[in-house]
């Protein structure tokens, strides 16, 4: 074929103090891009465009798009969606795993702990009023044992790359952690638009994700239960990741459920079908624990089931992720990992921590209040990238401002070096050409009574707006699809 | 199956067949008024109560000046309007997106390929110059959808459900057309060599329901009262009979109750009592008083619906 002149890439503009995943240490194109970067180099901009909105559509047409709702007349619109792909090897694929899956096991060991005997704050390893102060701690958890053992069965882990090149977790969710659906639908629209390129690439799949995550589910069916029934419970179709709930739901053949079709009688719990009740035995819920059980938590709750905690103590029923796991992935807790892995694991940590300054300790509070501008400070309880100020932006009166929220609630905060997430090549729409981006990754791990799982891929968020290193779909994010690439 | 998700489903199925019911009538009586044979079948004013008359909101005043634009975007597009179509493909819409879990991908990206469709129709094309073309599509678009829900489901329960909702709209829509063009029949008659038994509007009406050629193969005539009644109430072959809807419904009852017997207070057992009724009828017995004929089997297939939502969706 030949050479297209001025095709997408001929005003590709590097950043030499960013870490471009498209190059390596010594500034050429890595050998797993090469193939990719002559085939994308191909299209000229007109076609590229083309194919772009034909990608748009098809999210569309698939229904992944959201809108807000108390805006009577906005328009639906689609997550935006980047179709060049982002490709890690097996090498550095088997850290992530290897990571994740050591993480997601220790979280799950110092659960226990937490709700059991607390072990590790006798021991003076995690400070107790951690623990207590957290909101998400939940005392009605104290002595339950989780069928199977297992809190965080759907873990969520955030990763990035570091301008040093090495993989940095930034957050763990082990509450409701969601976007996989995204990971999978990011597959399909890419396959439908430029199926041409997989023909060059032994990528592993992403649609083997719901088999496990049911296997998983049934791993911890109740006791005495011989074929388990499972549902997914939802908020309802107007939540913002509806689609990803009925994805699941379709895609393991399970029930998808509102509070509203559940009931609890002598402790069980039961569906409401055409053929009258049916009892349920695993809830994947997709609802916060705080409102799954109005008797139990927040009595202002509609979209739970009242007695369902009951139900889950006498060990009737399995929810997953066991309620009360939102201890553990408070980002206080994030920066005793090391020392967590380290304690129930006798492991040294694969993947590294950010390190972290606590404002509940003075001395550590007093250094950040000496450096906001060199820091990233976050709220510990916050999620989808709220409140989280990033120092060199900040104007002097922001800055003063910034220190006096410190000040008024220490343990609310903690605060981070400013990492430098590494940029990837992402195609934008403004200007017709691609620019770099910082990118992060969600890695999906699944851990069940003897089984665990990562999903080979995962989500590559970007933030979309040039320079900007926050990259959650709240704050304008978009997505990638992720390669992982077989030995 | 969900109790919730059931009904759901089945209004799914109501709204997807009565969008395209609702489109097809304005799209046949629009046109064939255009160049039919009398005055008053040709009049606008006509054609355009016609068409309100059928959606339920009759134009009662017959000194009010009905503004085709406006019944138009009224019927068509209007948000505002319970019965327009854009509100029928946004239940139908809205009701597969809450079951979702239960249809397949195929299914759901072709009703959500129909809504935007619909959604993104530019009101002044569709006034001034889309009818056409929208309505056609509307028509098509359900038809692909009812593809789908044959060649793309498990025939089960939620495809009985679906089935048994597309089957009672469809009864309930030809009876409103039915209705309709017979009130048309008995305003039209008297003008020129018009008599009610041989009116211009039963070829419409045959029309409106995609009925015409295979009713013109079957009695091998031009239609006239008795003949088009007939057909499209008594004649189980015709799939758009109201006969053809009961079998249909009775049939699908069977997988959502599956006893040799039916309990008297039992949905099955009133489909088939309504059935059996319909089975054993002549068409002199309907001709007679049509009116009442309407006003009976519409009140049956009501008590249908609601005795389905007692049984099975009663959450």
């Amino acid at each position: 074929m030949p050479q297209v002149k001025n095709t997408i890439f001929s005003s590709y503009e590097k950043n030499p103090g960013l870490l471009d995943e498209l190059y390596d240490e010594t500034g050429e194109i890595k050998e797993i891009y090469s193939k990719l970067f002559k085939l994308y180099g191909e299209h000229s901009i007109q076609d590229y465009v083309t194919l772009n909105n034909k990608a748009k559509a098809s999210f569309f047409n698939q229904g992944i798009t959201f809108q807000v709702y108390n805006d009577k007349d906005s328009k639906e619109k689609i997550f935006p969606f980047d179709l060049f792909p982002r490709i890690i090897d097996s090498k550095e694929w088997d850290i992530i795993e290897s990571g994740t899956i050591q993480r997601c096991r220790a979280l799950n060991l110092f659960l226990w702990d937490v709700y059991h005997e607390k072990k590790i704050i006798r021991q003076g390893i995690v400070p107790l009023e951690l623990i207590s102060s957290s909101v998400n701690y939940m005392d009605q958890m104290m002595d339950v044992n989780p069928p199977g053992g297992i809190y965080n069965h759907i873990s969520g882990t955030d990763i990035i790359k570091h301008s040093d090149g090495r993989y940095y977790v930034l957050e763990d969710n082990i509450r409701c952690p969601s976007g996989v659906s995204y990971v999978i639908c990011n597959r399909t629209a890419l396959k439908r638009a430029l199926f041409g390129v997989f023909n060059h690439y032994q990528t592993y799949t992403v649609t083997n994700y719901a088999e496990n995550l049911l296997e998983v589910l049934e791993s911890v069916k109740p006791k005495g239960v011989d074929i388990p029934t499972c549902v997914v419970i939802t908020p309802g179709m107007y939540n913002s990741a509806f689609y990803e709930h009925s994805y699941l739901a379709k895609t393991m053949g399970v029930e998808l459920v509102e509070g509203r079709d559940l009931f609890v009688e002598n402790d069980f719990v039961y569906m409401k079908t055409i053929n009258g009740p049916e009892k349920v035995d695993i809830i994947y819920r997709r609802v916060d624990d705080q409102f799954m059980d109005p008797l139990e938590f927040r009595p202002d709750s509609a979209l739970g089931v009242p007695g369902i905690f009951a139900a889950y103590k006498k060990g009737n029923v399995s929810l997953a992720n066991a309620p009360g796991t939102g201890v553990a992935d408070d980002k206080a807790i994030y920066t005793y990992m090391p020392d967590i892995i380290k304690y129930y694991l006798g492991e040294e940590p694969i993947l590294n921590n950010v390190h972290t300054y606590h404002c509940s300790r003075p001395a550590e509070m007093n250094y950040v209040l000496d450096h906001i501008s060199e820091l990233v400070i976050k709220p510990v309880d916050e999620a989808g990238g709220y409140g989280i100020s990033i120092g060199n932006r900040l104007s002097k009166d922001e800055i003063d401002a910034v220190k006096r929220q410190i000040r008024a609630d220490p343990r609310k905060y903690v605060a981070q070096p400013i990492m430098s997430l590494s940029v990837h090549p992402t195609y934008i729409d403004e200007s017709e050409s691609f620019e770099q981006r910082h990118v992060d990754l969600r890695t999906y791990t699944l851990l069940g009574k003897d089984k665990e799982f990562v999903l080979k891929g995962g989500l590559t968020r970007v933030a979309l707006k040039k320079g900007n290193l926050i990259v959650n779909s709240s704050q304008g994010g978009g997505s990638k699809d992720t390669w992982v690439l077989k030995k | 199956m969900l109790a919730r998700v059931a009904n759901n489903l089945f209004w799914m199925g109501r709204y997807i067949e009565r969008s395209e019911h609702i489109a097809r009538y304005i799209n046949v009586n629009y046109f064939a008024s255009l160049d039919a044979p009398n005055e008053h079948s040709q009049s606008r004013q006509f054609v355009l109560r016609s068409m309100m008359y059928m959606v339920g909101e009759p134009e009662k005043d017959d000194n009010v000046q009905l503004n085709e634009e406006d019944i138009f975007f009224k019927i068509g597009l209007d948000p505002g309007f319970p019965f327009s179509i854009i509100n029928n493909v946004k239940y139908a819409r809205e009701n597969a997106n809450s079951a979702r879990d239960l249809i397949s991908t195929e299914l759901y990206e072709a009703t959500n390929k129909f809504y935007h469709f619909v959604v993104n129709y530019p009101v002044d094309v569709f006034v001034k110059r889309g009818l056409y073309d929208f309505t056609l599509n509307i028509a098509e678009m359900s038809a692909v959808l009812r593809g789908k829900i044959r060649g793309t489901l498990l025939h089960d329960e939620v495809y009985a459900i679906i089935l048994m909702g597309i089957n009672i709209e469809r009864a309930t829509q030809i009876i409103r057309m039915i209705n309709s063009k017979y009130n048309d029949a008995l305003v039209a008659q008297g003008s020129y060599a018009d008599r009610f038994r041989n009116s211009f509007e039963w070829t419409t009406l045959l029309k409106c329901a995609e009925s015409y050629d295979m009713m013109r193969r079957y009695y091998k005539k031009t239609p006239n009262s008795v003949s088009t009644l007939e057909f499209l109430i008594l004649n189980p072959d015709c799939p758009r009979s109201v006969m053809n809807c009961l079998n249909q419904v009775f049939y699908h009852i069977k997988t959502l109750d599956q006893k040799s017997s039916y309990h008297k207070n039992s949905t099955a057992f009133l489909v088939g009592k309504v059935r059996a009724e319909y089975a054993y009828k002549s068409i002199e017995e309907i001709e007679g008083d049509v009116k009442k004929f309407i006003e009976s089997i519409l009140d049956s297939l009501n008590q249908i619906s609601q005795k389905m939502e007692k049984e099975f969706f009663n959450y």
